[in-house]
């Protein structure tokens, strides 16, 4: 025996199917109409953007430098439609939330849409009758666009203007004259996309602050393992792999590192 | 002496006869005379265009990308170049690259739109909620696509996007290192990821898209559009019960577009 609820769903769809018969309209030539128009302005909003894209600068270069993987300024940016995510990673610190938001939310996000017809059962479908899909609809349309906003407009750390603060990095953590070098290195190797020293730089997939790395006592050893491969150090990391800087290099930014016991 | 109706109808005799040819054969007229002529509800209007405008910007997607295909190079040392080669030398080639690029996103917008049109119709009720989930499953997919298409150009901002959206993948529990090892094939980024995201990028992932489309559309076809759930004229809406008085009911009925219930 169907449900009662069922029964009337079914019955409601049948309406429909009459309803349809009865009083609708052929598919050629009037929606097919409709369709055709707003078809056609996709297609000149798309060739638009190719030209705009072509001719001006509004919407960015057509191609940045050649990648290079041992580069040493960097900008790690998704297009568009993965800021709101990336920036939902510089809300949740590492190592105990970051998976939250890297993976528990959207995966708790595609399940609830998955889910949505199995939750709201009810036949009703006017907007004003369903007020927990208003609040709903508008609470995702919001988050997701000031997160996306955020994320656009999140300020990239510049290698040429970080390097003029590495002199007050010296004072203010009393670094030795052989860290400074790898402080140079640290300003202008992207770290500070991800990382944040002394104030400077965006937190960013949840990377911690270095100000005070060196209190940590884990060694040049380490920190030089740990930038050739972070995730094998320091399971499931998110930072990528530094080793093609050279060991020269990387033991200067180690001792840099490993200098830096916070402010004084 | 054929006269000149004569002649006509053979004209049009010959030009039947290959559709009729096909008919017999396939039933593929029926089936897109079917298509063409099935009834809509009468309210349906602009809303319901967003769907058939995402599947434009698809097709779109799919005609740049093949004619992208011929000239790329999915070779981190000539990738870069290729692209290059594409924007400056190929004939039309900057319009071709420039409509693949932001075809993306309109895309990926109209995907969005389309699917808080069909939340706020309520479109996802009985009996539609298996093309919602079809909907639901073609999103991420699309979100892959652009992921998966960024690393292309090879440069500086596609060559570090992809290292850190990598190693966001590895984060996961449990598949998560096994996914991130895959997608890089190997531990660095190097010539078989490019070419592993290529082979994503052009064949598995929209093989995949293009499946669940088809389903998408049967479903629609199969299944009617909702109508506007604001219209009074909402096709399957709750008519008033007709008061069981003399003179109405079969010989005078209830007036049509009455929708309140009677509760
Ligand atoms: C894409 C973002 C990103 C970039 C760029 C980045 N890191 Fe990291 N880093 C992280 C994250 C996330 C962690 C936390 C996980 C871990 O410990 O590996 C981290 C951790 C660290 C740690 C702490 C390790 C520990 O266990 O104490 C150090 C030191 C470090 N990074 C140095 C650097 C240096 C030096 C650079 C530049 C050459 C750099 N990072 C660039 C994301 C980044
Ligand atoms: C590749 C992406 C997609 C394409 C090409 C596509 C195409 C279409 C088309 C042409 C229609 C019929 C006309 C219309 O209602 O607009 C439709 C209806 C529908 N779509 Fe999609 N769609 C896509 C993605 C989605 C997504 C992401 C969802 C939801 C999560 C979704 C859910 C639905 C539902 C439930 C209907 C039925 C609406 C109704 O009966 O009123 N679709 N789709």
């Amino acid at each position: 025996m169907p449900s009662r609820r069922l029964e009337e769903r079914r019955i409601a769809f049948q309406r429909y199917k009459e309803d349809v018969k009865r009083d609708g309209k052929p598919f050629y030539p009037y929606a097919m109409f409709h369709d055709t128009v707003m078809s056609l302005v996709v297609v000149c909003v798309i060739v638009g953007l190719a030209f705009v894209w072509h001719y001006t600068s509004l919407l960015g270069p057509s191609l940045a430098a050649k990648a290079d993987p041992g580069t040493t300024s960097f900008v790690p940016r998704p297009d568009w439609y993965f800021y709101f995510l990336f920036y939902l990673l510089r809300i949740f610190k590492w190592p105990n939330s970051v998976i939250l938001g890297t993976v528990g939310i959207p995966t708790i996000l595609l399940i609830l849409l998955l889910a949505i017809p199995f939750i709201d059962m009810r036949r009703e479908r006017r907007l004003l009758r369903r007020p927990i899909a208003i609040v709903a609809a508008v609470l995702v349309a919001l988050s997701m666009g000031v997160l996306t906003y955020k994320g656009a407009t999140a300020k990239e750390a510049l290698g040429a203007e970080l390097l003029a603060d590495v002199p007050n990095w010296v004072k203010a953590e009393k670094l030795p004259a052989q860290a400074v070098p790898g402080a140079k290195l640290f300003a202008t190797s992207g770290c500070l996309n991800c990382h944040t020293y002394l104030g400077a730089g965006g937190s960013q997939l949840g990377a911690p602050d270095l100000s005070a790395e060196g209190s940590k006592n884990k060694g040049i050893t380490f920190q030089i393992q740990h930038l050739k491969c972070p995730s094998c150090v320091n399971k499931g990391s998110p930072m990528p792999s530094f080793a093609a800087f050279g060991d020269a290099n990387l033991r200067k930014l180690a001792i840099f590192l490993e200098a830096s016991k916070g402010p004084k | 002496m054929p006269s000149k109706r004569n002649r006509k109808e053979q004209m049009l005799a010959a030009a039947q006869y290959p559709l009729d040819w096909l008919e017999e054969r396939s039933g593929l007229i029926g089936g897109l005379r079917y298509f063409l002529f099935r009834k809509v509800p009468g309210d349906s209007g602009w809303w319901h265009t967003l769907g058939s405008a995402t599947l434009t910007a698809f097709l779109v997607q799919l005609g740049t990308g093949v004619i992208l295909a011929m000239y790329y190079k999915p070779d981190p040392n000539s990738a870069y170049e290729s692209v290059q080669h594409i924007n400056n030398d190929v004939t039309l080639g900057w319009l071709v690259r420039g409509m693949h690029r932001w075809g993306a996103s309109v895309f990926i917008i109209l995907i969005f739109f389309h699917m808080a049109r069909v939340f706020l119709f309520g479109a996802y009720k009985y009996p539609r909620e298996l093309n919602w989930i079809v909907g639901v499953l073609l999103l991420p997919l699309a979100l892959l696509e652009g992921f998966s298409g960024y690393l292309l150009p090879y440069d500086q901002t596609a060559y570090w996007a992809t290292v850190v959206g990598i190693n966001i993948n590895g984060t996961a529990p449990f598949l998560g290192p096994f996914l991130a090892s895959f997608l890089r094939s190997g531990s660095e980024i190097g010539a078989d990821t490019l070419s592993r995201f290529y082979s994503l990028h052009m064949l598995l992932l929209p093989g995949a898209i293009l499946g669940l489309i088809g389903l998408h559309l049967y479903l629609v076809v199969r299944l009617g559009v909702s109508s506007p759930p604001w219209s009074s004229e909402a096709a399957g809406r709750d008519r008033e019960q007709a008061p069981a008085v003399p003179g109405s009911g079969l010989v005078n009925p209830a007036p049509r577009g009455v929708t309140k219930r009677p509760d």
